[in-house]
């Protein structure tokens, strides 16, 4: 900021002040130094400039919700084919079940207990048994599926689809159908749907 | 002039006094550190006890070594070196012990209410307001005392360290009462008179500067004092002062919108979080380099004396702080950082390293002079040192690690990047469980070594004699010759003030003055620095003449020094608070709480949930694609206080509504890891038993309808019965899923509370509706 005489003296001088004993050299200010911060000040100028003042960058929510669409593409183009006799065949591959039960570990075992039993293993589970041919939104793979997809919120059922993805829940349902069998009877549980809680409000 | 000569003895009783305080809080405050630190990874340390629970404590701790340990040091300090700077005895020795037992009680009062619940609920400003009022109070009586010591000075120029101590002492003064305004609703409970943005705005102007102004400013002027004389060397650059000491008082003030980076905090705040965060790195910088090469000549005392090297790690440490602190700041740093175990390792660097190395260094220094006697232990100093290093390199290291890996797990994509690869919270945070016990490790490091310096201090001072330090001075010096006064004209008309008011106001009418006015403010505030670079090559010895002149003028001196402070505040808060609430609600609008909910609110903020649970959903790809759609302005706009948090110890809240049935709450607080495998929060069992206080239940809904929420004119009959009803149905539903709870039990209220969030309904954005 200052000019600097070409020559130092071999000792700097101090200021010819002193503060109880304290004394001041009045040394340039290292070159360095004075980059960093005009540097940070034409940064500041262009940033402002360019998200701020002629407002060329996206905002926050602009970015996010770009990102966002671009991953619904993303998804819609690879969604796999979800269907029962899919399932159904998912269910006896050991490679989908097993990926499904760590899965089912990480996430519905504080429900549904690592047996699936839910409350027929403990009366106080919040998730119903999973293993038996009672149903309360359907039993069919597809059906399966969609209530993990979308959850039952009214009932306690978180949405999976968007943490858990279509992958995982594919797999969640091999896993869940592999202690069934196809064919096998499916009796939907009327008195479950009827004792639904009031609203939360 | 008349030079019968008097000897002038100081007050170094209350510098004792201070600097006993210190050590003792700072263990107690450690102490704490080590225990919460302990309890987030063995659960069973919270005992099931409430005021041993870990969000009742986390406030004692971060109170306690802020306005404990720091605080008492920097009183130590202060009123040691400002007596030597300025040649005259503290003001007033009344003033003097006022201000320390107000200070103590404070303390005390503040370790008997935070533990058992009674808290604001904003971070570092927790205190109940009748605290807050004597804090107020008690502040002043340090401003008075050391005002008035500058008005008695024999010495007329102030030198580099008062000009911290004035910054520190006015703009703590300005920070703390505005953070601080609320409306009472009973003598323990108050809510604050800023709601949502507002208050998370002011509240990270207050917090951020409660670093810079609490400590950083205080620390750099006790640095500007001692380690010269512990060096025995000149300071570096007097000009380099004068640069950083300008730059970093305008500059901090503009920089706490970075604790809101990506959240719902209108853009152009958060650009100014960025960009003057960035800028404050060079600032920050010159106090490192002013402490550091003031060493020059003297590093090979560091060997043997602890006391510079002390001094020579806190400014190391402040220069590390400082630096990450500018790369935090950056929105893609942020991105990964904020909210994790990172930020906690930036900011023990701070605290452990610069203010904690800083004040072992002074009170070394202090101590065999205050009691005219050798240390008793060089060595064990020189081994509190070396024990403390360790101590905060492994808590540090530990803290980045942990804040990094954590960040990548939560951030991290499968599947094309549309689905999360860790969707559990629990897997990121059991990951990180060795880095966190590693800290703890490091803490118990720190606090050890500090422990070893209360021992040598008590051995120190066993049988000494207590000294008062003395200075000669000149009878005639009292009253100071005037020939160096300038008139308030000659304060503020001169070329660096000019050239420093003209250029910021050209360029606040830039950045806020649309296309035409913007290009004219441009044009003007790059003029403006042309012509002040050009008028300073020429005639700089002007500037320095002129300057020369302010030091020996305390006032102008302050009210410049206010100006520079108070600009950021100004600008950043008034737009967000002068623009009606409904103007910046964006698409959505919170329904004000039920009677019942709020209740279950304030018990969210009495049991400190916001320290671990933040309750914004930044607008980031994976904070969507875990919590759900990002969180809105108006979803918070009638919350006092806010509660967006700032850490993520556990997963956030905002969308929590509705996700999980009642019962699942009721049996997550009761024992969380019967719900939650691998979990380490303290079980919250108490919430289950105690009755539901609703006595100030009609008070505070009162109260919220003076702040503006839009609740009915309900009797407190109304108010009970809406209670009631809500209560029973929350009750009747977890009967039904086999949970038999009372309804007039805290738990139901916090659940209703719990199971609303993020339920605020769209509304159509309507423009034309914000200018009304």
């Amino acid at each position: 900021m200052t000019p600097t005489p070409p020559n130092l003296p071999p000792e700097d001088p101090v200021r010819n002040h002193s503060f109880d004993g304290i004394q001041e050299y009045d040394k340039r200010l290292p070159n360095w130094w004075l980059m960093t911060l005009y540097v940070s000040i034409i940064f500041w100028v262009g940033y402002w400039a360019y998200y701020e003042w002629l407002h060329v960058g996206p905002s926050n929510s602009q970015r996010v919700e770009a990102a966002l669409s671009q991953i619904e593409a993303t998804k819609l183009a690879n969604a796999p084919a979800v269907d029962d006799p899919n399932l159904w065949k998912m269910s006896r591959n050991p490679v989908f079940v097993e990926a499904g039960k760590a899965t089912f570990v990480s996430n519905c075992v504080p429900c549904h207990l690592a047996s699936m039993r839910g409350k027929s293993e403990l009366a106080t589970a919040i998730g119903p048994d999973l293993t038996d041919t009672k149903w309360i939104h359907g039993g069919k793979p597809t059906e399966i599926y969609d209530t993990i997809t979308k959850g039952v919120l009214v009932k306690g059922m978180p949405t999976w689809g968007p943490v858990l993805g279509a992958k995982k829940i594919t797999e969640v349902s091999a896993y869940i159908l592999s202690k069934h069998n196809e064919g096998e009877p499916i009796e939907l549980d009327p008195t479950a749907l009827a004792t639904a809680p009031p609203p939360v409000k | 002039m008349s030079d019968r000569k008097i000897t002038l003895e100081f007050n170094d009783q209350i510098v004792r006094q201070f600097l006993l305080a210190s050590i003792i809080w700072g263990a107690v405050g450690m102490l704490v550190g080590v225990l919460i630190a302990a309890q987030l990874n063995f659960w069973q340390l919270n005992f099931g006890t409430p005021w041993l629970t870990w969000s009742r404590l986390r406030p004692l701790h971060t109170n306690a070594v802020i306005f404990a340990l720091v605080g008492n040091m920097m009183f130590a300090g202060v009123y040691y070196s400002t007596q030597r700077l300025v040649k005259a005895r503290l003001a007033s020795d009344f003033l003097s012990q006022l201000h320390f037992w107000g200070w103590q009680l404070i303390i005390v009062a503040a370790a008997c209410t935070l533990p058992f619940g009674l808290t604001r609920g904003k971070e570092y400003a927790e205190l109940i307001w009748p605290i807050n009022i004597a804090v107020a109070l008690i502040w002043v009586v340090f401003g008075v005392n050391f005002f008035w010591t500058l008005a008695k000075r024999r010495e007329p120029s102030l030198y580099v360290a008062i000009w911290f101590y004035i910054s520190t002492i006015i703009t703590i003064a300005l920070l703390y009462i505005v953070n601080h305004l609320s409306i009472p609703t009973s003598w323990t409970h108050s809510y604050g008179l800023f709601g949502g943005v507002q208050d998370g705005l002011v509240q990270w102007w207050y917090g951020h500067n409660a670093v810079a102004f609490f400590l950083t400013t205080p620390i750099l002027g006790i640095m500007y004092y001692f380690v010269p004389k512990a060096a025995e060397r000149p300071v570096y650059s007097y000009r380099l002062s004068v640069v950083h000491f300008w730059s970093l008082v305008f500059l901090y003030i503009w920089a706490g919108p970075h604790h809101l980076l990506n959240t719902a905090l209108p853009g152009w705040l958060q650009t100014l979080g960025m960009t003057f965060s960035l800028m404050l790195w060079a600032p920050s910088w010159g106090g490192m380099l002013n402490g550091l090469l003031t060493l020059r000549g003297a590093w090979h005392k560091l060997r043997t004396d602890p006391v510079l090297k002390f001094f020579a790690a806190g400014v190391t440490f402040y220069g590390m702080a400082t630096f990450e602190g500018p790369l935090l700041s950056i929105k893609s740093v942020n991105a990964l950082a904020h909210y994790t175990d990172w930020i906690i390792g930036h900011v023990h660097a701070g605290a452990l390293g610069w203010n904690g190395f800083m004040a072992a260094g002074m009170i070394y220094w202090l101590v065999p002079r205050l009691w005219n006697k050798p240390l008793h232990s060089i060595g064990l100093a020189n081994l509190h040192f070396w024990i403390g290093t360790v101590g905060i390199l492994l808590y540090v290291a530990a803290m980045w690690t942990s804040g990094i890996t954590q960040g990548l797990m939560l951030n991290a994509t499968t599947e094309h990047g549309t689905v999360l690869a860790y969707p559990n919270f629990l897997d990121t945070l059991n990951t990180i469980r060795p880095l966190m016990l590693m800290r703890v490790i490091g803490g118990v490091l720190y606090l050890t070594g500090w422990l070893m310096m209360g021992y040598n201090v008590w051995q120190t001072l066993r049988g000494a004699a207590r000294v008062n330090g003395t200075v000669e001075v000149f009878e005639a010096d009292a009253a100071h010759a005037p020939a160096a006064d300038l008139s308030l004209l000659g304060s503020f008309f001169n070329p660096p003030v000019l050239f420093s008011v003209i250029g910021c106001v050209c360029a606040f009418a830039w950045m806020f003055g649309g296309e035409f006015l913007g290009t004219v403010g441009l044009v003007g505030a790059l003029l403006c620095a042309v012509l002040a670079f050009a008028h300073f090559e020429s005639r700089g010895k002007k500037w320095g003449d002129w300057y020369d002149r302010l030091l020996m003028n305390s006032l102008p001196f302050t009210l410049l020094t206010f100006l520079a402070v108070v600009a950021g505040g100004l600008i950043q808060i008034i737009p967000t608070i002068v623009a009606h609430n409904a103007a910046s609600t964006e698409d959505r609008k919170q329904i004000p709480y039920t009677p019942l909910e709020l209740a279950g609110r304030d018990l969210y903020v009495r049991d400190g949930c916001y320290l671990c649970h933040s309750q914004m959903i930044r607008t980031l790809v994976p904070d969507v694609l875990r919590y759900g759609d990002y969180s809105r302005l108006g979803e918070s706009i009638y919350d006092h206080p806010y509660q967006w948090g700032s850490k993520r110890n556990g997963p956030d809240l905002a969308r929590v509504g509705g996700k999980y049935p009642n019962v699942w709450h009721l049996r997550h607080m009761e024992d969380p890891r019967s719900i939650s495998v691998g979990s380490n929060m303290p079980p919250f069992a108490w919430l289950l038993k105690n009755p539901l206080d609703t006595s100030t239940l009609a008070k505070k809904i009162s109260v919220q309808r003076m702040l503006g929420v839009p609740y009915p004119n309900w009797t407190p009959e109304q108010i009970d019965q809406r209670v009631t009803d809500q209560a029973k149905a929350i009750a009747a539903d977890l009967k039904t899923a086999g949970a038999y709870v009372a309804p007039d039990k805290e738990i139901i209220a916090l659940i209703a509370y719990l199971q609303q969030l993020g339920h605020a309904p769209i509304v159509p954005v309507a423009p034309a509706v914000a200018t009304k």
